[in-house]
């Protein structure tokens, strides 16, 4: 058949709004893992800590104080609790991210697929935007979202003895603190991703930054308690202390410092993607 | 989508362009203007074809010069520009993961279509292009002949004003070619787009193009219209014999015509309005003996390897 009888007709628009673009890639991000199976397992198990909470949250005020012995300061109602609770779901943190942020620009790098995307009307601040927000919403699934419920379920079942404590401000502290952690670990993440062609090293470097840092810093430390400063999870929980109005997590550095190493990485990321997110290498 | 011309009435125009990846320039004082039709961009490999196509895309800010793609300065509106042109790259060109329908709807929403008419286009255009049947199959395991087909319809998906293709028929076998080539003369021709082909086969250009320009060492040497080639801006005949030749060629020369040895034959170039009298004059006067005298116009690969080894 010839191909002018296959039909090739001219775009009419059907009049509908066109989504910016940022959000378009982070849809399809978004909604591209959820479909897997396996992934979906994960977000599952990665909410188990959170229903432990709840159950121990609901024993401590049904039936006391047993519950709190058991369940160690994690399951405390108190914003602290909330901060460890947090802590806790760092292996979950670590692994999710993984799977999700590690490849999102060197998929795209693979076969020359950058240049596509900047082949259209489209940003950097767009494309950095867009995998910043997928990363985000997998990295709020495992934290944020889990305190949200359990903030509700806390107030529900303290008949709301604790309520605005409960229903507001541990919410807003937890909001505020995972957007800075969330965005500066989603740019580092890019950033790593970004350096490499092969998914595989990115998610090693990843898995070495933040597992390794954590417990090679701990070896340090018994050495120079002020190389705790390599703690890359450690220093957000730090930084966590300030939201959370907590003792600080590393002893020896003060959290205001852990913040200014949190924006320095994450200027540094930035840094990284201006050099790497282009359509076309140009020497400087 | 409007179709924007810049002031000078051409859709694509370069003025003094020097462009470059940091080192020395790779396009030095390139100028030319386009009309919205099939131009071909002949050049032998590392002359400046693809890192054009970069600065037309805005993918490459011009060191000196500038150029307009629809009336939009590529320098400050980038953006704009680009939702005219469909951009279909020679290597790689494709997001692993993804069917091939869901890559050519996402660009699509990436090129500012709705969700909606970004799907059911690039239904449309994988119909189009033949790949209707294995649209949802995985861009990943496609084979070479339907990775340039899905590359040419995530080109095509925002209906753009200019297709630029750099070499579209790159390793494909001789009826996957034609398969392409009939594509682009049918967007090009009965579909109106303009067409910036990039390649070094001469006969991809010949069968698609109505304009070339020639690149060579980052200058450009020509820009011409094909019709004009073929018409032969002198007409050329391959003589042979033997005798005096070197008397011969003089003759030739004397008598206005353009002559060289080209192994044993002789290539003698004469106006196109002139017999092949002066050259058999020529033949009387030298005491030359012609055993054969055949015309050949010119074709497309004269006039290419004569550019590009002009300089040499």
């Amino acid at each position: 058949m010839p191909v002018y009888e296959r039909g090739y007709r001219h775009w009419e628009h059907s009049g509908g709004h066109a989504a910016p673009a940022w959000w378009a890639i982070a849809r399809r991000g978004i909604a591209e893992p959820l479909k897997r199976r396996g992934f979906l397992l994960l977000l599952v198990v990665a909410w188990v800590p959170a229903v432990v909470k709840a159950g121990i949250l609901y024993f401590t005020w049904k039936v006391g104080e047993l519950a709190r012995l058991l369940g160690g300061s994690w399951t405390d109602i108190t914003p602290e609790g909330f901060r460890a609770f947090l802590f806790w779901q760092g292996p979950f943190v670590l692994i999710v991210l993984a799977l999700i942020g590690a490849r999102l620009v060197t998929r795209d790098r693979e076969e020359n697929g950058l240049a596509l995307y900047f082949a259209r009307p489209l940003t950097l601040i767009d494309y950095v935007a867009g995998k910043t927000a997928i990363i985000l919403f997998f990295y709020f699934a495992v934290t944020l979202f889990p305190v949200y419920a359990l903030s509700v379920f806390g107030y529900l079942v303290t008949s709301g003895d604790v309520g605005v404590e409960m229903l507001l401000l541990v919410p807003l502290r937890a909001t505020a603190f995972c957007i800075l952690s969330g965005v500066s670990l989603a740019l580092i993440l890019l950033a790593l991703s970004s350096l490499g062609r092969r998914t595989v090293f990115v998610v090693l470097w990843w898995v070495l930054l933040y597992a390794g840092s954590d417990g090679l810093a701990d070896i340090m430390a018994m050495f120079d308690a002020r190389l705790e400063i390599c703690n890359f999870p450690g220093m957000y929980e730090n930084l966590g202390s300030l939201f959370f109005s907590a003792e600080p997590a590393l002893t020896s550095i003060s959290p205001w410092f852990s913040l200014l190493q949190a924006v320095i990485l994450t200027l540094a990321a930035v840094a990284v993607l201006r050099r790497r997110i282009r359509p076309v290498e140009v020497v400087s | 989508m409007d179709d924007k011309v810049n002031s000078s009435g051409s859709a694509i125009e370069a003025r003094r362009l020097d462009a470059g990846y940091g080192g020395p320039p790779v396009l030095k004082d390139v100028s030319f203007s386009l009309e919205k039709k099939a131009v071909g961009l002949l050049g032998p490999n590392g002359s400046g074809k693809t890192t054009l196509l970069r600065v037309l895309l805005g993918h490459l800010p011009p060191v000196a010069g500038g150029v307009t793609v629809m009336g939009h300065d590529m320098a400050r509106a980038p953006r704009r520009a680009r939702r005219h042109v469909g951009w279909m790259p020679e290597r790689g060109g494709i997001i692993p993961g993804m069917s091939g329908v869901a890559m050519v709807a996402y660009l699509g929403e990436l090129g500012g279509m709705p969700t909606s008419d970004a799907l059911q286009r690039a239904h449309e255009v994988l119909n189009y292009v033949g790949l209707a049947d294995e649209r949802y199959r995985l861009a990943d395991t496609y084979s070479q002949g339907m990775r340039q087909r899905l590359k040419l319809s995530q080109a095509l998906v925002h209906d753009p004003d200019w297709l630029f293709l750099d070499e579209p028929t790159s390793g494909l076998d001789p009826k996957g070619r034609l398969s392409m080539l009939d594509l682009v003369n049918d967007l090009a021709g009965a579909k109106g787009l303009g067409v910036i082909l990039s390649t070094h086969l001469l006969a991809d250009v010949k069968a698609v193009c109505s304009e070339i320009l020639v690149l060579r060492e980052g200058r450009l040497l020509d820009h011409v219209g094909i019709g004009a080639v073929d018409d032969g801006a002198e007409r050329v005949y391959i003589a042979e014999g033997f005798g005096n030749e070197q008397g011969f060629l003089d003759a030739v020369r004397r008598a206005g015509g353009a002559a060289e040895a080209e192994g044993r034959l002789l290539r003698i170039g004469l106006p196109p309005d002139e017999g092949t009298g002066p050259v058999l004059r020529a033949a009387v006067e030298s005491g030359y003996a012609l055993r054969r005298l055949q015309l050949r116009t010119e074709t497309l690969e004269d006039l290419f390897f004569k550019l590009v080894d002009g300089g040499e």
